[in-house]
């Protein structure tokens, strides 16, 4: 045991790399705030007990063995990390797309909270800034781009990827980020993405279950016309703490989060996602599905704002829940802020178990309990994803989910 | 085919069946009638093997072998579909997904070979033509946005492509306009043969026009307290339940 300071921060060094100030920025910053507890709203469902119990490695050396990363055959492209590390030789992009190393000016911390704790994990990603790097999209690509993070077993460290995807007017990109979990270290990644006008990002973030403890920064700023769409199918995890936050910034620009978290055995994964309506007319959708079994907890805490000014604004949130064991937790929560007239928001929130009716109704077809739940789970993750994709990405989600959900489905 | 003897079934701890006894040979149509609360539903729950429907009482042996021993599963292998007053919404699973599970799973229990795909397709295919519905309702999730009437014949269509020993249909009538009813009746009589039989529960004589039974009986009070051929239901139709009392009286 010991403090999270002890264990994650380490006295600043000059380096002479220009990220020198932002860093000194960001230790200042965690040197008097610290490190969120459970009595700051954002993390009262969030014990960070099993970051204080790691003895975190602080090893700077690349692996010595890269796994192969496992994309489709259909993937356009790859970036590959391994422990947090990213070696540009193992990647593999299309003309259009640029991956090169951050520069300070890259770096945003307008928008991370210098008077409390709150993000104090975004700041330690600063603080302990290694490798950075920007992606830029200047070209439409039809087939999707896998950022694969994969984790070896003997993965112990704490690490700070932070990766910047910029895409230019117009153009249109999938963006799959796949994340396996073997190592028990802690990976503390901050992801920055921006979309200028009329440019379209679909991505969808899938994560395995596993020991590594994993909290991700995620903000879209997203300009006039742009279209961002986060798709998350999580598979559950020792800790797994996600921000994903969506700024809508010009009119007509659009939003969406859609996700099922599949929760089993003493997973703990929360999601905080905030979208905020910057300027009107704007809209936005959110359906978030968590399914806790066993003695997982699940929090999701969605958050819509709407400014001053935003008017022609239209939200619509959904937050669906079920408890599959008596062990199993779920704190939920849908908050909305509207400060505009001329709006249009909704949300809802439920939390039930599987209906004994629609199991009976499947089995009087012929179907074994198992079987029922199963598919009851099932329809419940996926409803999530209607819409999606067609074609062999929509395959493969769908595929993703029924091997995330077991044998049964 | 079925045989009903002294069936008594309680729910909540309330009796509701309280002694009944129907037999229906294979290729016959029996319809129940009755009012309100009399255990028309509880009937049909209680032969699905429905929890919280609690056999308290009493034998029903399906094929000769003693149904009430069976799994909900068991009994739909066995040849048994219950089409529910009420069909329920499976969101998030398509209608042919859980149409073709719920068929290999019914072939994989009785030793048969599971259908391909495309043979499964075609016959469901063919199955909502008949009915008139829309094939987009296979993509869709099961049940989820269809009108009382779609649900219903839905049903039909589940009916049609499981091919049970039994069906009971309870109250499919209901809710339906006269285009709808006679298109659910046609579907039903596509189905009649000298092997499957037929429980129909339903509160009107309308259906009977279109289905015509060989049996009909009025359950009241947990019990069949009069059977008859069809000329009962025009009775009912045109008297009502109250002759029930009278009868009693």
């Amino acid at each position: 045991m010991g403090s999270l300071n002890e264990k994650l921060l380490a006295p600043s060094v000059e380096t002479g790399d220009g990220f020198d100030a932002l860093r000194r920025q960001a230790l200042k910053v965690l040197m008097q705030h610290g490190f969120p507890h459970r009595k700051v709203e954002n993390w009262k469902y969030t014990p960070l007990s099993l970051l204080e119990k790691r003895a975190f490695a602080q090893a700077d050396a690349p692996q010595a063995s890269w796994p192969a990363a496992e994309v489709p055959a259909f993937a356009g492209g790859l970036i590959h990390l391994h422990d947090g590390r990213l070696d540009p030789a193992r990647c593999c992009l299309p003309d259009g797309l640029r991956l090169e190393p951050l520069t300070p000016a890259d770096v945003d911390t307008d928008a991370l909270d210098q008077t409390s704790s709150a993000d104090a994990f975004a700041w330690l990603n600063i603080a302990r800034l290694g490798q950075a790097w920007r992606l830029t999209v200047e070209a439409s690509i039809a087939d999707p781009i896998w950022l694969v993070e994969t984790f070896s077993a003997a993965f112990a460290d704490a690490v700070h990827p932070h990766l910047v995807v910029e895409l230019a007017p117009n153009v249109e990109l999938t963006l799959v980020q796949s994340q396996t979990a073997d190592g028990a270290g802690l990976v503390n990644g901050v992801l920055e993405i921006e979309l200028a006008e009329g440019a379209r990002l679909r991505h969808l973030i899938e994560r395995a279950s596993g020991e590594t403890a994993r909290i991700q920064r995620t903000r879209a700023r997203i300009a006039g016309r742009a279209d961002y769409r986060a798709f998350v199918l999580d598979g559950g995890g020792a800790l797994t703490r996600q921000e994903l936050i969506l700024e809508l910034e010009g009119a007509d620009a659009h939003g969406g989060i859609h996700g099922a978290a599949l929760l089993h055995a003493r997973s703990l994964v929360d999601y905080h996602t905030a979208i905020n309506h910057r300027v009107g007319p704007s809209t936005s959708e959110e359906d978030f599905r968590i399914l806790a079994d066993d003695a997982a907890t699940g929090v999701f805490n969605g958050r819509i704002l709407i400014v001053p000014g935003a008017d022609g604004s239209d939200s619509r949130m959904n937050t669906g829940n079920l408890l599959l064991s008596d062990s199993a937790r779920i704190n939920t929560k849908p908050e909305l802020e509207i400060h505009a007239e001329e709006v249009s928001a909704s949300h809802g929130a439920t939390i039930g178990q599987l209906d004994d009716t629609a199991r009976f109704y499947l089995r009087s077809r012929g179907l074994s309990d198992t079987q029922a739940i199963a598919l009851l789970k099932y329809g419940f993750a996926a409803a999530a994803f209607d819409g999606f994709a067609d074609g062999p990405l929509g395959d493969w989600l769908i595929a993703r989910l029924k091997q995330h959900l077991g044998d049964d489905a | 085919m079925l045989k009903i003897e002294n069936l008594h079934v309680a729910v909540g701890g309330e009796e509701i069946i309280k002694g009944l006894d129907l037999s229906v040979g294979a290729g016959e149509m029996h319809a129940i009638m009755g009012p309100n609360g009399s255990g028309k539903s509880t009937l049909g729950y209680a032969l699905s093997g429905r929890e919280g429907y609690e056999v308290t009482e009493g034998s029903v042996t399906f094929d000769g072998v003693d149904l009430l021993e069976l799994e909900i599963e068991q009994r739909a292998a066995a040849g048994l579909f219950l089409a529910l007053q009420y069909p329920v919404e499976i969101p998030g699973v398509n209608n042919a997904y859980f149409l073709r599970a719920a068929l290999n799973a019914q072939r994989k229990a009785r030793g048969e070979d599971e259908v391909d795909s495309m043979s499964f397709l075609k016959s469901v295919r063919e199955q909502l033509k008949l009915l008139k519905m829309d094939e987009a309702l296979l993509k869709r999730a099961v049940n989820e946005g269809f009108s009382g009437g779609e649900k219903k014949r839905n049903e039909i269509v589940q009916l049609a492509v499981l091919q049970p020993k039994l069906a009971i249909l309870d109250e499919t009538d209901s809710g339906l306009d006269i285009d709808a009813l006679k298109l659910v009746a046609e579907g039903v009589n596509r189905l009649r043969d000298e092997q499957r039989s037929f429980i129909v529960i339903t509160h009107y004589q309308r259906l009977l026009d279109y289905i015509k039974p060989d049996f009909v009986h009025v359950l009241s009070d947990g019990r069949i307290v009069e059977s008859g051929d069809r000329s009962l239901a025009e009775r009912l139709e045109r008297e009502g339940y109250a002759f029930l009392d009278e009868a009693e009286a």
